[in-house]
């Protein structure tokens, strides 16, 4: 919580070059990423064949269908989920003024779990494409009985907190006592837990983009709220802001964000833990630009985890969710450790 | 409130009707679990041949179901629970945040890759000597790397939770990559081992546990003084005259050494570091850290969870599943319930 605070006591003037410059750094590191997810793999692709997939796209050349039906939907998978991740962690943590706060406490990536496991047990359905919908339905449940249960409008942030870490894992133990009991449930579940990027369809892209859409803008709204929400409650309601309204509007556009993420791609863990912290290194104090921040960094790990998973070096199949964490950790030990002064 | 004041020639002590009330009725429901569980089980003991076979008499298989399985494991899960319980109360006040229990931060990761890649190295030859020894010396290493980063003039609380966060992700990560080169077999006893399960437990490891805590309890009832001073804002808290980074440091180090007692004798059980001291704060509602408490609540739920567990023999479940769904509902009807009152 203090690392929130401290930036904000030091003089702004000094800092907005720096903010602006980060952010161009920023988008230049991410189109050269994008570009070379493209490029890297386990079969190198030239960059005149992939400009010729764009403007020719052939069927019959292989290289064209590689780039166009599975490299391309992780791409634009992983600039989603990872900028759609690390902003619902930014909100949250600025939401309830804490530092651990993860958007899977609000019990999503729980309620989706179980939503997948209950819908394989009980219906038999084993086609990852049906357990978009199923996931969304299980985490947005979920979501509702831990804002409930946390007090709903009135409630305070302890609740919350509490509320959300316990639901989520009442849900996880279910659904693993399940999983121990069924062999079948197991060998289905398994898959889609790792949480990965590849598989991902264009369609399934397309379907939950209004979704992303419509998060991304509450998002935004709440962003310029949460700015005084960060002061402390008493001080935001002192300085106007309707508390009760802006909390359900920061839930509202986690539970969108991160419901479509976790139905397209599985849980996907640290991104919405960490990456806010990092990005705060950079931005400042100010929640707007945390959370522009946020989702630029989000997207960027999560495409970086990506691309080196799929690198021959790991054989050419490392989960990106793994990867992230083993990446990331390691970068944001190292950020903190760095002298602060040269930083901000 | 009641309270009453007890004199003695060189101590008083303060007892408030509550406090007295709740430390009653959980020592009474502990002494009760033990003797339900020394009784429930496939082979029938009756209550009244307990002290003969103690004493030395009974057929050799009683004396072997008693003092072999039944005694060992119940007495290692009380001790278990106990250490999960103080250490995640512990964390929790000293970092004041609720979310700041050890297997939140990352030690527990620690313990659990070292006794993977104890498992691994050593093959087929793997015992429990050999699992015990590399979850030791990972959670050691772990603890001295995440310390000596974060120590940056003192020990700061953000930092030690944020570096610990950073190292608990990637250790994770490395886990599951781990889990994911090894073949089916040695797979499946590492998932085992990291659920978290008191199969064939044996007096080693109650006098591991027990001797863990008899040797640091002095240390607790010194450090129960300043450890309720420390969940004052930081300037307060040094304002009274407390050496905040020694303080931290002991705390740290002490808490480290709980959990892992802990994971050492019965895995990595989730949920109960977590989930122990707001249940017993919400029961006690004194402000105070309530360590006591929390240790008695941690034993209860391990001690209920490894009933549930052998009381289900057909599906094999490990007790880390009955942790959370014990705990979970427990700490959702008390939210419950203190929102219709009005409370927290």
């Amino acid at each position: 919580m203090t690392l929130i605070t401290t930036t904000a006591s030091r003089p702004q003037r000094k800092r907005i070059p720096d903010r602006h410059l980060w952010l161009l750094l920023a988008l230049v590191g991410l189109a050269l990423l994008s570009c070379l997810s493209l490029r890297l793999g386990l079969r190198p692709i030239g960059w005149n064949e992939i400009w010729a997939s764009f403007v020719a796209y052939s069927p019959e050349t292989a290289n064209h269908i590689v780039i166009q039906q599975m490299r391309l939907p992780r791409l634009l998978a992983a600039w989603l989920g990872g900028a759609a991740l690390a902003t619902s962690g930014m909100l949250i943590q600025g939401l309830t003024r804490n530092p651990l706060a993860d958007p899977g406490l609000l019990g999503i990536n729980a309620g989706a779990a179980l939503g997948v496991i209950l819908c394989i047990f009980l219906l038999g359905i084993s086609d990852p494409a049906a357990f978009v919908w199923v996931a969304m339905a299980g985490g947005l449940v979920s979501t509702i009985l831990v804002f409930l249960l946390g007090g709903g409008q009135r409630g305070s942030n302890l609740r919350l907190i509490l509320a959300g870490a316990a639901l989520s894992a009442l849900f996880l133990a279910l659904g693993r006592s399940l999983l121990l009991v069924s062999q079948r449930s197991l060998d289905v579940y398994r898959f889609w837990v790792l949480g990965g990027l590849d598989g991902i369809e264009m369609q399934t892209i397309f379907a939950l983009l209004p979704i992303f859409g419509f998060g991304a803008a509450l998002a935004l709204i709440s962003a310029f709220h949460l700015n005084a929400m960060i002061l402390g409650e008493d001080t935001a309601r002192g300085l106007g802001l309707r508390t009760a309204g802006t909390r359900t509007l920061a839930v509202a556009a986690i539970l969108c964000l991160c419901a479509a993420t976790v139905s397209m791609a599985g849980p996907i863990a640290f991104v919405g833990l960490v990456v806010p912290h990092m990005a705060r290194r950079f931005s400042g104090a100010d929640m707007r630009w945390c959370t522009l921040f946020s989702a630029l960094l989000g997207a960027g790990l999560l495409m970086l985890a990506d691309l080196v998973g799929r690198l021959p070096f790991f054989g050419g199949n490392m989960q990106a969710g793994v990867m992230v964490a083993l990446i990331g950790g390691p970068a944001f030990v190292w950020l903190l450790r760095r002298n602060e002064r040269g930083l901000r | 409130m009641t309270h009453w004041t007890l004199r003695l020639p060189f101590i008083s002590l303060r007892l408030s009707a509550r406090g007295s009330a709740v430390a009653l009725a959980l020592a009474l429901m502990i002494a009760a679990g033990a003797l339900l569980a020394l009784r429930l089980g496939t082979y029938p003991l009756v209550a009244g041949t307990w002290v003969a076979i103690l004493g030395g008499g009974g057929s050799d298989i009683e004396q072997m179901i008693l003092l072999d399985h039944r005694l060992p494991r119940i007495l290692t899960a009380l001790g278990a629970g106990a250490c999960f319980g103080l250490s995640g109360a512990m964390f929790q006040t000293m970092l004041r945040n609720p979310l700041a229990s050890p297997d939140v931060i990352g030690f527990n990761a620690g313990a659990s890759c070292g006794a993977l890649v104890a498992i691994i190295t050593a093959g087929s030859a793997a015992t429990g000597g050999t699992v015990l020894l590399g979850a030791l010396l990972g959670a050691f290493c772990t603890a001295v790397l995440v310390v000596g980063l974060a120590w940056r003039n003192g020990l700061q609380a953000e930092r030690l939770v944020l570096i610990g966060l950073g190292g608990g992700f990637a250790l994770a990560a490395l886990s599951d990559l781990l889990l994911s080169r090894t073949d089916a077999r040695t797979a499946a006893d590492m998932t085992k081992w990291l659920i978290g399960t008191l199969n064939a437990r044996d007096w080693q490891d109650v006098t591991l546990v027990w001797a863990g805590l008899a040797l640091l309890s002095p240390v607790l009832v010194w450090l129960h003084f300043p450890l309720a001073r420390l969940g004052l804002p930081e300037d307060l808290a040094s304002g009274l005259g407390l050496r905040l980074s020694p303080l931290r440091l002991t705390i740290t180090a002490l808490g480290i050494v709980l959990a892992t007692l802990a994971v050492c004798s019965a895995g990595p059980l989730p949920f109960v570091a977590f989930a122990a001291g707001p249940i017993a704060r919400s029961l006690l509602r004194n402000g105070q850290p309530a360590l006591l408490g929390a240790s008695a609540i941690g034993a209860l739920l391990v001690l209920a969870a490894d009933t549930a567990a052998r009381m289900i023999v057909t599906l094999h479940l490990p007790a880390g599943v009955f942790t959370a769904l014990i705990g979970g509902p427990v700490m959702i009807w008390l939210l419950v319930t203190q929102l219709r009152k009005g409370k927290l």
